[in-house]
């Protein structure tokens, strides 16, 4: 008898289920992208999209590997390897950075994440330059070398990117910066002038409009002074 | 007709373009969440874009017709057109020698200096703004005619010329319009398609003799009372929605960057 009861209840529970999935609206993964910040690329990448969870950390490195015979300990892998200036073609880019794994990319790079695919579009840095290790972006075999950057980079939300698109600049420099006048004059110049027009038509009408309203004012005055002194 | 409509298009253009520029600081967010979102402003932002680009053709169209093809010369050049011209430059010679007292106010025609520069500020300012802005909508597009750091610089013009247009406008156009003490508390002429004689007299003298001389003075009465209210209204939201989008601009304007 009991175990009749039991099937019985079972077979309501299947029932309540059944009729949830066939009434109930599907799973809306979109639901919860829409809650996500980062939800603009998640769908375009195969990775998990949180890189801030998962994919944040560099590879993992035991600190007390040294290179035989060049170092040892927590210390640099190599000891001139913090000193290199120029990384854009190095493999990983970050070789040899101290304490890499506990540091933040904004720590060192704090302006390039001030562009407009950070703040607008919420990109991480990662999302473009790749897995750890992160290579220089002319390194041969990096997503960013320009001879791929369209395809590899850019078409994942701008489909199409042509070669020519990729030469958007995403790191722009300080447009009115002395050293913009030598990277990227266009923007150098481009800025100065719409600076100068703005200073300019600013400078001539700000003044100019305050003293129309205190001549106006003062022309009103008399002209009512003028009335009172005809009425009388 | 063309005046509202650029209001209007100027006016959400601006909200939906400040809400994206200062999407970083709080009042940004809270200002794009009112279209719906950072995406929304966006579209609503091109699409009224679009229609401005329509409404600058329409009215090049206009134009076209407003032109008497026998008498080139004068419909370009004379008084009733918004062409500078010489005059203009000694008007504003002789009306800044009035400001600071030292001359009579010049004898202003139809259309002044400040008004003929407003017109050409937007007659440049706009198709700049639409093609740095169909750019920036269409940059893989854009990219096929142009290397793609042209969109840098779109990008920098588009920011930079609408700061400008949005200063200029909140700031001189609408203290001229509605605030300096011949126009307050309106500048009806735009709604009412008329000004008062004493106005007229007052401001435009060179005008009004030149419509007597001809005989082209008409009087044509107030407008209707329940349509000076409407335009009053709505003449004061924009110049109080204009505030609200200026300040909060000024206050926020360390946050946010033109590239």
């Amino acid at each position: 008898m009991s175990l009749l009861i039991r099937i019985k209840r079972h077979s309501w529970m299947m029932a309540t289920f059944l009729t949830a999935l066939i009434l109930l609206p599907q799973d809306a993964p979109s639901q919860e992208e829409v809650a996500s910040a980062i939800r603009r690329y998640k769908d375009r990448e195969v990775s998990s999209g949180y890189y801030e969870e998962y994919e944040i950390k560099p590879r993992r490195q035991l600190p007390l590997v040294g290179v035989p015979g060049v170092s040892r300990g927590i210390f640099p892998y190599s000891p001139s390897a913090d000193k290199i200036g120029t990384r854009s073609r190095l493999a990983d880019s970050h070789a040899g950075i101290k304490f890499y794994e506990r540091r933040r990319c904004d720590e060192c790079h704090g302006e390039e994440t001030k562009d407009i695919h950070t703040t607008r579009a919420n990109l991480t840095c990662r999302q473009c330059h790749g897995i750890e290790p992160i290579a220089g972006i002319n390194f041969y075999y990096s997503p960013l070398n320009p001879i791929r950057r369209h395809a590899y980079v850019c078409s994942k939300c701008h489909e199409g990117a042509s070669a020519s698109f990729a030469g958007y600049v995403v790191h722009e420099p300080a447009p009115g910066s002395p050293t913009t006048k030598e990277t990227f004059p266009t923007l150098y110049y481009a800025y100065w002038l719409m600076l100068v027009l703005l200073v300019f038509t600013m400078a001539f009408f700000i003044p100019h409009t305050i003293m129309v309203g205190i001549r106006e004012l003062l022309s009103r005055k008399r002209k009512a002074e003028h009335d009172d002194t005809d009425a009388t | 007709m063309f005046h509202l409509c650029l209001m209007l298009t100027f006016l959400t253009q601006a909200a939906t373009g400040f809400s994206r520029l200062f999407i970083t600081t709080p009042w940004g967010k809270k200002s794009s969440n009112v279209f719906g979102g950072y995406e929304t402003a966006y579209a609503i932002h091109q699409w009224v874009g679009i229609i401005m680009i329509v409404g600058f053709v329409l009215h090049l169209f206009y134009l076209a017709t407003k032109i008497r093809w026998q008498n080139l010369s004068e419909s370009v050049f004379g008084p009733d057109s918004l062409v500078p011209t010489w005059q203009d430059a000694k008007h504003l010679r002789q009306r800044l020698g009035w400001l600071l007292g030292l001359e009579p106010p010049p004898q202003l025609d139809r259309w002044t200096y400040w008004e003929k520069f407003d017109y050409w500020a937007v007659f440049w300012g706009l198709p700049l703004l639409a093609v740095t802005g169909l750019m920036l909508m269409y940059p893989v597009a854009a990219s096929r005619f142009m290397p793609g750091w042209f969109l840098n610089i779109a990008a920098l013009l588009h920011t930079a010329e609408a700061i400008l247009a949005v200063l200029y406008i909140f700031i001189v156009h609408f203290f001229i319009g509605h605030l300096r003490p011949t126009s307050f508390p309106m500048n009806e002429g735009m709604f009412a398609g008329s000004i008062t004689l004493e106005e007229a007299v007052h401001e435009r003298p060179a005008w009004v003799e030149r419509l007597e001389t001809k005989g082209e003075m008409e009087d044509v009465g107030p407008p209707p009372l329940w349509f000076r209210v409407l335009y009053f209204i709505f003449g004061y939201s924009a110049l109080a929605f204009g505030l609200y989008i200026l300040i909060n601009g000024l206050v926020y304007s360390r946050y946010v960057r033109l590239h």
